[in-house]
C-alpha cells in the first residue's frame, strides 16, 4: 500500500519510470479482465491501452482513494462497458470465445487450466454483460460491492442483485452442459 | 451439480493468466510517455506534500466539536478551582546594598504596607547585623535621586 502511494506520488511528479512501474504491475491483470468482458484480445489491448493513455494524461492531479489496483480495473471495466456498447450491434457468439482461448499466452500454462478458463469464458458468454461484469471484478478482482458499485453508478443492492442472478444463471448453464 | 460457493471458487480459479505482448508493451508506454510529456508541457501543478488533506466539511465539524469540549472543559475547571491564597509579598529588592534605600523603602510599602517594611528591615538586620557595616549613607539614600 505504501509502495502504491510512493509510485503515486512519483508519478503525480512526472516520474516516466513511476509509470512505467505500474504498468509493468497491473498490465497482465487489467489484460485478463478486459479479455473476460470483451472476449476479444485486439479490443482487450486497445482498452488497456486507452486507460494507461488517460491515466498518463491525468499526472499532476490524480488522487488515489482506494486501491490502484481497484481504480485501474475500474476505468477497464468501464472503458470494456463503452466498447461493448459499440458492438452490441455484432453478435460475438462463440467465436469470441475462441478468441480468449487463444489468447493466452506462455507455453508453461497447463492445457486443463487454459481449457478450465475457456470453459468459463463459454459459460460467461451467456451471461448479460452487466453480471458478467460484476462477477469477474468481485470474484477475480477482489473487488467488494460497494467497490464496484461507486465504480458503476448504481446502488450495492444493484450490484449485489445482478450477483446473485448472474451466479444462479452460470450454475445453471453450468448444471445443463454438464448433465446434457 | 455445483452449489453457490463451488461456483464462485470456480469462477475464481478459472481467471485468466494472459501476459501482454512486447509490441503492445511498447504501444501503451510510448502513448503514455507522450500524453504525459503533453500533459507537462501544458503545465504540471504539484501537489503538496500533504496532497489529499483538504479541509473538507467533516474537518470543520470535527474542529468545532473540539473547540466547544475544550471550552467547557476550561469553564468548569475555572469554576472548581479553590479561591488561591495570596502569595506572599516579596521584597521589593534582594540586593543588599539597594535593600534600605528610600526607593526600595517607598516600594516596600505601596506593596505590602508596614508589615512589609517591618520585615525587610528585619532581613535588613538579619543580614548586615546591627551595624551596617561598610555601608555608606550615600549608598543607603542611592535611588531616590536617581544616581
Amino acid at each position: 500500500m505504501i509502495d502504491e502511494k510512493i509510485l503515486v506520488w512519483r508519478f503525480n511528479r512526472g516520474s516516466k519510470d513511476a509509470l512505467r512501474r505500474i504498468y509493468e504491475k497491473y498490465k497482465d491483470d487489467l489484460l485478463a479482465l478486459a479479455l473476460t468482458l470483451l472476449r476479444d484480445r485486439s479490443m482487450a489491448e486497445d482498452v488497456v491501452h486507452d486507460v494507461f493513455v488517460a491515466f498518463a494524461a491525468g499526472t499532476g492531479a490524480f488522487r488515489l482513494s482506494g486501491t490502484l489496483n481497484g481504480y485501474l480495473s475500474t476505468c477497464v471495466a468501464n472503458c470494456a462497458r463503452d466498447r461493448n456498447r459499440l458492438k452490441a450491434g455484432r453478435n460475438a457468439g462463440l467465436d469470441g470465445a475462441e478468441a480468449v482461448a487463444c489468447g493466452f499466452d506462455g507455453p508453461l500454462e497447463s492445457a486443463a487450466r487454459r481449457e478450465e478458463s475457456g470453459r468459463l469464458n463459454n459459460l460467461l458468454a451467456h451471461l448479460p454483460y452487466e453480471q458478467r461484469e460484476v462477477l469477474v471484478l468481485h470474484l477475480q478482482h477482489q473487488m467488494r460491492f460497494r467497490e464496484i458499485a461507486r465504480s458503476l453508478g448504481v446502488s450495492i443492492n444493484t450490484v449485489q442483485s445482478r450477483y446473485r442472478y448472474g451466479l444462479d444463471k452460470l450454475r445453471s448453464v453450468f448444471n445443463s452442459t454438464v448433465t446434457e | 451439480m455445483k452449489s453457490t460457493e463451488d461456483m464462485e471458487k470456480f469462477v475464481a480459479d478459472a481467471k485468466p493468466h494472459v501476459t501482454t505482448g512486447e509490441s503492445m508493451d511498447k504501444r501503451v508506454l510510448q502513448d503514455s510517455f507522450a500524453a504525459m510529456d503533453e500533459k507537462c508541457r501544458v503545465g504540471l501543478a504539484p501537489p503538496s506534500l500533504i496532497g489529499g488533506l483538504k479541509p473538507t466539511l467533516r474537518f470543520a465539524k470535527l474542529a468545532v466539536a473540539a473547540a466547544v469540549i475544550i471550552a467547557i472543559g476550561v469553564f468548569l475547571t475555572r469554576d472548581r478551582q479553590e479561591p488561591s491564597q495570596p502569595a506572599p509579598p516579596q521584597p521589593a529588592v534582594q540586593a543588599p546594598t539597594a535593600m534600605l534605600s528610600m526607593m526600595s523603602l517607598r516600594t516596600t510599602y505601596q506593596r505590602g504596607g508596614w508589615d512589609a517594611l517591618d520585615r525587610q528591615f528585619r532581613d535588613t538586620l538579619d543580614q548586615f547585623g546591627p551595624v551596617a557595616s561598610g555601608l555608606s549613607m550615600r549608598q543607603l539614600l542611592e535611588g531616590p535621586n536617581g544616581s
